[in-house]
């Protein structure tokens, strides 16, 4: 994994007036390889977005902040939450690449909400509000926020005018000013048919790639999931696409047939490596995307997750910083799996637990030792009754078992349905430039 | 400075300074910084479009002989690449790595006749206390030899005159304390460069893993033909 290097130098500064919370060090393995910060120990916070559900609390979507050390005195305790004033289908999230601001969308309303979490990631700030993606793009739906130097690549998974899935990728400045949009391919490329949908993105600077996956549009995702099952015209409007896209111009140059809804994607990103993997939703296989000796992107189902014949719909993935060994989380049977990925051509399941009734996003630390676990998919597709439930799970991985850590209940404590996850930490004894006064 | 060669394909790891360790706290390992890697063909010049990210807010200076100067008379008018630094930088990755990208890249511009007049380079220095006029101007020497060449070293006279530069560029700095909370000598800030039309608009920013100098060098001849 790349890190965005930060620059030590000796200075003489003066006049320092106030402390200011901005270098923070963080996880995860999913994050863009040139955000900076990467946590390489032990996260602070766990920041959570969570779908508002109506009478529960305020009903709004919300970020909920979790205290994750084990040092702290409110350790497994939500410690802070900042409700945005509606219910718009929280989703994802995805840091800028300076790892002060997190961004946030709505899958039904569209709307991007910017965080800052840099000056106090216990007590995360709204700091802006953005409304302008359908009237600037015509996209609806922002998914995956990628970030780019000093700017948002977004995934987008619908349209304002129909509502399916032909989609596109919009880019806006860390300032959130709309800078542009890229459509996603509906023509062929070498006899492979765009289908113009859109989910995931990922880049890999150091081959100039950015691969995308596609899901389904805005009349699927908010429909009920068993009507979406039984209705067959439905079903026919799932993604069965990857793009390889040129980076620096932003074209599509490869198309892959991948059936079934590809969803995450993650790069193995060490050196030497040329690879991606992803999980298809519908027919629940792990796919290869990986570059041959002539410079060609090829993809490839390499494993089954599960049996797909039972559909236990795998909807996120998480890879070692490594590209050694990746959790996949199956909603349908609330089971969260480990592969060996030694070989990423035949990954092999070494491992998997009952995990709760439905499981959903999947987020490990950096040195592989925590695990992440929370339960809703979306405000339609989570299950009902008893199997509703609705938590966040933290998970010890010792490479054999997972023991669990702490748990919240987001139903019992009124937060909603609990989505993306983002860690952070404390500012480590970091001054503002303003006033230091050097000794 | 240390010269470090061109970057496209080399694959260098350094290990991280020793002074990371003492910024991290004990369960954070910042871990190896690698210089960027280069593994395609670059699009050719002209062939895409970059985006229009922002535009540069105008701000006064300090140039090297201490006269003060108008951002955006070092933004407009020609191709610009402008970064940040300090000169007392030591991080084989930071500064020093930047300015030797730079360097090399300044004489690949020089040999293109296309090119000639039309590109310039900026070195912001994030230290006005430390980095005078005099101290910049000391350290650019090495980078200004060459008269057929802009390259421009500023500074400004205070730190709240340079505040509002960093945040409209979206350049994050921060100051090491020490155990008793007293500011110490080290600073942080994201290794950003910017690349400028000659409108004043920003139309790519390069981080570490993007400082690859053929496709920077692409990217200048792609607004000189832009440009016309």
């Amino acid at each position: 994994m790349r890190i965005e290097r930060r620059l030590i130098v000796s200075c003489g500064v003066a006049a320092i007036m106030s402390i200011a919370a901005i270098a923070s060090y963080a996880d995860e393995t999913c994050n863009s390889p040139y955000m900076t910060g990467l946590i390489k120990g032990q996260e602070d916070f766990v920041h959570v977005w969570a779908l508002g559900v109506p009478g529960m609390g305020d009903g709004s979507d919300k970020l909920v902040t979790i205290d994750a050390n084990p040092a702290s005195k409110t350790y497994g305790k939500v410690i802070h939450k900042i409700s945005v004033g509606g219910r718009g289908e929280a989703h994802h999230m995805g840091f800028t690449d300076d790892r002060k601001y997190l961004w946030a969308g709505g899958l039904d309303d569209s709307k991007i909400y910017v965080f800052d979490v840099g000056t106090s990631p216990s007590h995360p700030k709204l700091v802006k509000t953005i409304d302008d993606l359908s009237a600037k793009t015509g996209f609806a739906g922002p998914h995956t926020f990628y970030a780019l130097p000093g700017r948002m690549l977004i995934g987008n998974l619908s349209n304002a005018a129909d509502k399916g899935g032909v989609t596109g990728m919009s880019v806006y400045n860390n300032k959130g000013d709309f800078i542009a949009k890229y459509d996603m391919p509906t023509s062929a490329i070498k006899q492979i048919k765009g289908d113009g949908y859109g989910y995931d993105i990922a880049v890999n600077p150091a081959k100039n790639a950015l691969l995308t996956s596609s899901f389904t549009g805005w009349n699927n995702y908010m429909r009920d999931l068993g009507e979406v099952v039984k209705d067959t015209e439905a079903m026919k409007h799932f993604g069965n696409t990857m793009v390889m896209w040129n980076l620096k111009t932003m074209e599509p140059e490869q198309i892959f047939a991948v059936p079934g809804a590809p969803l995450e994607i993650r790069w193995a990103l060490p050196e030497g490596q040329n690879w991606a993997i992803t999980a298809t939703a519908l027919t629940s296989q792990l796919w290869l995307i990986k570059r041959d000796a002539h410079g060609t992107w090829a993809a490839k189902d390499v494993a089954t997750i599960g049996d797909p014949a039972k559909i236990p719909l795998p909807v996120d993935i998480s890879i070692t910083a490594d590209a050694k060994g990746l959790w996949v989380n199956t909603f349908m049977d609330g089971t969260t799996h480990y592969f060996d990925l030694t070989d990423p051509e035949h990954p092999r399941q070494t491992y998997s637990k009952h995990t709760g009734s439905q499981v959903n996003m999947v987020s490990q630390s950096w040195d592989g030792r925590r695990v992440y676990i929370t339960s809703s998919l979306l405000s339609k597709w989570d299950k009902t009754g008893k199997d509703n439930e609705q938590f966040l799970r933290a998970f010890h991985w010792d490479g054999h078992e997972l023991t669990p850590a702490f748990e919240i209940d987001f139903t019992k404590e009124q937060l909603g349905r609990p989505h993306h996850m983002k860690f952070t930490a404390n500012p480590q004894r970091v001054a503002s430039l303003l006033g230091a006064s050097v000794r | 400075m240390r010269r470090v060669g061109a970057v496209a394909g080399v694959v260098l790891t350094v290990l991280s300074l020793a002074g990371i360790a003492a910024v991290a706290s004990g369960a954070v390992d910042p871990g190896k910084a690698t210089a960027p890697r280069m593994e395609f063909v670059p699009p050719p010049p002209g062939s895409y479009k970059l985006q229009r990210i922002q535009r540069v807010s105008d701000a006064v200076l300090l140039d090297s002989t201490g006269r003060t100067v108008r951002l955006s008379a070092l933004t407009q008018g020609k191709i610009t690449l402008l970064t940040f630094f300090y000169t007392y930088c030591v991080d084989p990755l930071g500064c020093p790595f930047a300015h030797t990208t730079l360097a090399n890249l300044r004489d690949r511009v020089r040999d293109d006749r296309a090119l000639a007049g039309r590109v310039r380079f900026v070195s912001v220095s994030l230290d006005p206390t430390h980095d005078t006029p005099a101290a910049i101007a000391s350290y650019g020497q090495e980078f200004t030899i060459d008269p057929k060449f802009e390259w421009r070293f500023l500074t400004a006279r205070r730190v709240p005159e340079l505040l509002p530069v960093l945040d409209d560029f979206g350049q994050d700095v921060s100051v090491d304390m020490d155990e008793n909370g007293r500011a110490t000598r080290t600073l942080h800030h994201m290794l950003k460069m910017f690349l400028i039309d000659a409108h004043g608009d920003v139309r790519e920013i390069y981080t570490l893993a993007f400082l690859q100098p053929q496709v920077m060098f692409n990217d200048i001849k792609t607004l000189a033909l832009e440009a016309g």
